[in-house]
């Protein structure tokens, strides 16, 4: 009986001490700070509610969001001029199956230090980041004059429609690409545009999600198709006061772009695709498609998931226009195995269409790559 | 008596919520993972081709014996097929049928890191229902075993 007793009490103790508000709040109200001006401002989301395991070719077991997390700290620590908010998402638990723990955790730097780190309730039934607006409200500097501001996302592709069961522990929640345009419409609403958006997920290189956020940024880098769990490679943003020293954003976005290409193709068998896209000269094309696309997908999306499948734009009649690649740097390699091998160029545009049989003998004549 | 009884449930339910938590989709990743290394620890061609067909067909297997049972949900029946699917795919492709050009000895190890990827990626495993994941992973077990 006395062990059972201490095991409620220590389970209670602990219940007790991970369900505050907040823990190790370190937000340090230390105006000396201030007196660095902040020439950089990141909001960085990282989604870790859902399948996020994976295994490097040596058959180590990584977790992606854990990772990109630990990436985007080190980020924050080695720039001294910048601001970083870090929202990592997480799945929903509970403690004894009955006592709900916090979903998400906010990591606030500035200056290169970590000024605050609290846990937080995610948005229960609609994910429009309300929560995170809140907590970027109150910690933000108001020193940040000129500041270039990036905006990063990870994780798995963003529905268009529907959204629900993006969230593996609570399925009900809904997300879509609408949900994150709502949000980043918040992070801007006092501000300009974001200067580069860095969408690391699948296949959200479409006309629709590039669109929905062309009010809100100059430039997007997204993958179009696959997108290894590894995600984008930002060495580059590690010293950004060397990277960026020029201010030229869209050049950035171009090295920032290759260099992930270049790491991804290094290890990974399937297809990598980066593509940056300058919303200035990408609206042409959107515009022309916009009608288009839209009624093709009220059709496709009555129809069952199997149904239907993602393609390159280029390769549905109705989507090709001959200024479809104005604006779009197109990094691309097929995958290495499987049907595609032998697709040798991406538009740098994803679209829908019904599923089609494929071509059982499409790959007979064609010699073996090493 | 009743404290017993008690403490164990509490014991049970947290390795169920554990076990629950640590397999699934993660244990079927292992698997193709588990399977790449030993497709590179092997001396020659022959013994990497017999260990990824063993694994393709082990994995098939398991697939089909749970889908046979009449506790699978509709929408997890459908996961499965299209697992299946894309295992087809990649038998297909490494004996060279169905149109596809055989993967050559030189590339098996390159081969084996795709399956590992693609299965990674993959939508049709992150649609199969947790309680579905378990008996095919138990099934892959005691095959293996």
């Amino acid at each position: 009986m006395m062990l059972f007793v201490s095991i409620c009490c220590g389970a209670l103790t602990l219940f007790l001490s991970s369900c505050g508000t907040s823990y190790s709040v370190q937000y340090e109200t230390q105006r000396v700070e201030d007196t660095l001006t902040v020439e950089y401002s990141i909001i960085c989301i990282i989604h870790g509610d859902g399948d996020y395991l994976y295994h490097d070719t040596s058959g180590h077991e990584f977790k992606a969001d854990e990772e990109a997390l630990s990436k985007a700290e080190r980020i924050a620590q080695q720039n001294p001029r910048a601001e970083i908010f870090i929202f990592h998402q997480k799945p929903r638990r509970h403690f004894l199956f009955f006592f709900p723990l916090h979903d998400g955790e906010v990591y606030y730097y500035r200056n290169g230090r970590l000024s605050a780190n609290e846990l937080y309730w995610r948005d229960q039934e609609q994910s429009r980041f309300d929560p995170e607006m809140g907590l970027y409200r109150r910690f933000r500097t108001n020193n940040q004059y000129k500041a270039v501001r990036l905006f990063l996302y990870y994780g798995h592709e963003i529905p268009e429609y529907g959204g629900a069961g993006y969230d593996e522990s609570c399925p009900d929640r809904t997300f879509t690409v609408q949900d994150l345009a709502g949000g980043i419409k918040g992070f801007t609403s006092d501000s300009v545009r974001f200067d580069l958006i860095v969408l690391s997920t699948c296949f959200n290189g479409t006309p629709y999600t590039i669109n929905i956020l062309a009010p809100y940024t100059r430039t997007i880098i997204a993958s179009p198709d696959n997108l290894h769990l590894s995600y984008f490679d930002l060495l580059l943003f590690e010293r950004l006061d060397l990277s960026l020293r020029d201010g030229d954003v869209p050049a950035f976005a171009k090295r920032l772009a290759l260099q992930a290409f270049n790491r991804l193709t290094r290890d990974i068998q399937t297809a990598v695709s980066v593509v940056v896209y300058d919303m200035d000269r990408v609206q042409g094309y959107l515009n022309s498609i916009n009608s288009v696309y839209t009624n093709r997908m009220a059709i496709l999306n009555g129809q069952a998931s199997e149904l239907v499948e993602h393609c390159d734009c280029a390769e549905e009649p109705e989507y090709v226009q001959p200024w479809m690649s104005e604006g779009v740097d197109v990094f691309y390699r097929p995958a290495r195995f499987g049907r595609s091998k032998h697709k040798q160029n991406h538009s740098g545009w994803e679209c829908w269409r019904e599923k089609r049989p494929q071509r059982a003998t499409s790959q007979t004549a064609e010699p073996v790559p090493k | 008596m009743k404290t017993r009884i008690v403490f164990g449930s509490i014991v049970m339910m947290l390795v169920l919520a554990i076990t629950a938590n640590a397999s699934g989709k993660g244990e079927i990743q292992k698997y193709f993972s588990d399977a790449a290394s030993k497709v590179k620890a092997a001396d020659n061609a022959s013994e990497k081709r017999i260990i990824l067909n063993e694994s393709f067909h082990n994995m098939s297997k398991a697939l089909d014996m749970v889908q046979s049972s009449p506790l699978i949900s509709k929408d997890d029946r459908a996961g499965i097929n299209r697992f299946k699917t894309a295992l087809q795919e990649k038998q297909d492709e490494l004996s060279g049928r169905n149109g596809y050009v055989r993967v050559s000895d030189e590339q098996l190890n390159a081969f084996s890191d795709y399956v590992v990827q693609d299965m990674e990626q993959a939508e049709a495993v992150i649609t199969i229902g947790i309680v579905t994941l378990l008996l095919i992973i138990i099934l892959i077990v005691l095959m293996v075993k």
